[in-house]
């Protein structure tokens, strides 16, 4: 079954916890580069990590489309639906 | 200082090395997320360039003709790399974008880049492709944007026609002055030669490669691919973005292939250190590792020391570990230490080092860089351009059969980097006891994490910003004492009608946001203390030099009166309060 919104940005939270060490809580409207100060190296951990965990594919045009957690969550919640149908 | 004399190369270029490669039992082997692998042997590997060579022919590519080639670590890359090799055209690998990241700039490099070298044609997949259509829009390649793949479609086999130019480089991929190093079959096929006498020299068996370096970047493309092909032997990759997110597939991969032969910037060693878990390495046996080059950026001798003691549970020798120093424009390596044996160090003091330019003992270590290589010869010298004697600071400058043919289409700016054969690189350092130690940059360059920044990328976007003194930034790479390796530093000037209190922070945020890169150190200092030229023009490498020396001072005399009319200023506003109080 695909994933939720929800249940990917618990996905995000650990990550961040865990992956990143970020020690600041992640907000769903926190944004990724600004909020969390994300760099390319952070941002790659993200991305890659997400996609391993939900078996999905992120394109690089994605990133025009993302700037918060919320944006990042519904993507992915929406690609896995995609995949999954 | 000179290395041993030059091994005499195999093969008088690439596509010969290739040809050969392919009459072995070896090959590359891909490494997903999943640890699924993908085998590549060697003999497919050139028959499929023979193929995408006959389709670039047909498509009209020609000799000497530049190709962008921009693909992630995969099959496709090797295809269209040796592809348009065997054409007899000219790769140029430009870097494929990051996930998540800003693609705006992106762009303007990659077009950059494309326009710089005139590539008449670019190759990439199918899924970039859609990408990079505002790229390939504003650089207009004149023959289009091709994927990999369809350059297989026909059966036709091309015969080799190696062009005398073989590779070019960029050495940093910005949008500001990017450099296309461009090397020759010469430079390529000694610096595998090179590379391989120094691997060999205590090898007792047959040498595995194992790399998540990304291919566009010398050490990934020259030190482990070109060099495994010119071996030959077996090379196992994994895509430098999958290494990121979950460093044990590295050693997992070194175990699981026996890999003898295994190379990282610093960053790489010290990721491994922070971010492997324990149970990640179940079953994990490193001790096949005989060298583990540490190499592209500063050397950081605490990361290295964490990272032997850290894996040293699984069999890893610290004696593995061979720090290295080299860059694009030397086609790859200048100086190695020796194989096999324990990292050398030494402590000096930061602040002579900085203000004398002189070796005393003190607290910061140092990694030695080894000996030039077989056929480098090195010299530090002073600023007249004299050679310096041994523990003194002084610009690093190398010759050997490496030194690239020239930066493409920039007579000038080669005419600058190579005088009579030897290469200005840029770099400060010294050399004690024949050995070479990296200590500084007199270039404006930033390393972080390898990869190569122009200072003007990161000084670019604190222009717009309130506060900051307009143009009185400086940008600067630098290794704090105990740090994992190159950081960056900022050293802005506020400005004369004052700064908000949380400018530091905006600095911070405008950096990251502008370049994906965060500052280690941000420093705000009064107006007019960054050293500038007669024309106003801000000298970094002196900046940095008086930030370590601890000499950064607002300018005196303009100090004391600024103190002066401060207390004055602050005398009648006390003045006024009392008066207020009377009133």
């Amino acid at each position: 079954m695909a994933p939720s919104s929800q249940q990917v940005i618990d996905e995000i939270r650990r990550i961040a916890r865990q992956e990143l060490e970020l020690e600041c809580p992640v907000d769903a409207g926190d944004e990724l580069i600004r909020d969390l100060q994300l760099d390319s190296l952070g941002l790659t951990i993200l991305a890659v990590g997400l996609e391993d965990r939900f078996r999905i594919k992120l394109t690089e045009e994605d990133s025009a489309r993302v700037s918060t957690v919320a944006d990042l969550a519904n993507l992915v919640a929406r690609r896995a639906a995609e995949e999954r149908a | 200082m000179k290395g041993p004399p030059a091994p005499k190369a195999k093969f008088s270029n690439l596509t010969e090395a290739l040809a050969a490669a392919a009459l072995s039992d070896y090959g590359v082997t891909f490494v997903n997320m999943r640890e699924e692998e993908q085998h590549l042997p060697w003999s497919e590997a050139y028959q499929r360039a023979r193929r995408a060579a006959s389709a670039l022919m047909t498509l009209g590519v020609r000799a000497g003709d530049r190709v962008a080639i921009i693909l992630p670590t995969a099959p496709s890359f090797i295809d269209a790399f040796f592809g348009v090799l065997l054409a007899g055209a000219i790769p140029v690998p430009l870097y494929p974008p990051v996930r998540l990241g800003r693609l705006d700039e992106y762009y303007a490099a990659t077009a950059r880049m494309i326009s710089l070298v005139g590539a008449r044609l670019a190759i990439t997949d199918a899924r970039l492709r859609r990408l990079l259509g505002k790229a390939i829009e504003a650089s207009r390649p004149e023959m289009g944007c091709y994927t990999a793949e369809s350059l297989l479609v026909d059966g036709a086999q091309a015969e080799a026609l190696p062009h005398q130019l073989c590779l070019i480089q960029f050495s940093s991929g910005s949008t500001v002055d990017p450099k296309p190093v461009a090397l020759s079959q010469e430079n390529l096929v000694a610096q595998c030669a090179i590379l391989n006498a120094h691997i060999n020299a205590s090898a007792t068996s047959r040498e595995v490669g194992v790399s998540w370096l990304p291919l566009y970047h010398d050490m990934g493309l020259i030190g482990c691919l070109l060099s495994a092909v010119y071996y030959p032997a077996p090379l196992v990759l994994i895509p430098p973005e999958n290494f990121l997110a979950r460093p044990a597939l590295w050693l997992r991969a070194i175990s699981r292939h026996r890999g003898t032969a295994s190379a990282s910037p610093s960053f790489g060693y010290s990721l491994c250190n922070h971010r492997i878990r324990d149970e990640e390495l179940d079953g994990v046996d490193l001790s096949c590792w005989r060298i583990a080059l540490n190499g592209a950026e500063p050397v950081s001798v605490q990361a290295m020391r964490t990272f032997a003691r850290r894996f040293g549970r699984w069999g890893f020798k610290a004696q593995a570990l061979t720090p290295g120093y080299g860059l694009a424009e030397a086609t790859l390596a200048v100086s190695y230490s020796a194989p096999e044996r324990p990292v050398q160090a030494l402590s000096v003091d930061p602040l002579e080092l900085a203000r004398e330019g002189k070796v005393r003992s003190g607290s910061f270590e140092i990694a030695s860089v080894g000996m030039p290589v077989a056929g480098v010869e090195v010299e530090v010298r002073g600023e007249p351009g004299e050679s310096l004697p041994d523990c003194r600071v002084g610009r690093i400058f190398m010759r050997g059969p490496s030194v690239m043919a020239g930066y493409f289409g920039n007579p000038s700016a080669t005419a600058r980097a190579v005088v009579a054969g030897w290469l200005d690189t840029g770099d400060l350092g010294f050399i004690h006891r024949g050995e070479l130690y990296v200590c500084g940059r007199a270039k404006d360059l930033v390393i972080i994490r390898g990869a190569n920044h122009q200072p003007q990328e990161f000084e670019a976007c604190l222009d717009p910003l309130e506060g900051v003194r307009k143009g009185c930034v400086v940008a600067l790479g630098f290794t704090p004492e105990a740090a994992d390796g190159e950081q960056l530093l900022i050293l802005a000037e506020r400005s004369a009608i004052g700064a908000p209190p949380d400018l530091e922070e905006r600095i911070r945020k405008a950096v990251l946001d502008g370049t994906g890169v965060r500052a280690h150190t941000v420093r705000i200092l009064e107006p007019g203390t960054l050293p500038r030229t007669s024309s106003g023009k801000m000298r970094r490498g002196e900046a940095l030099r008086r930030f370590l020396a601890a000499e950064l001072r607002p300018p005196q005399p303009v100090n004391v009166v600024r103190l002066a009319g401060r207390l004055v200023q602050s005398a009648l506003a006390y003045a006024k309060i009392e008066l207020g109080h009377e009133s």
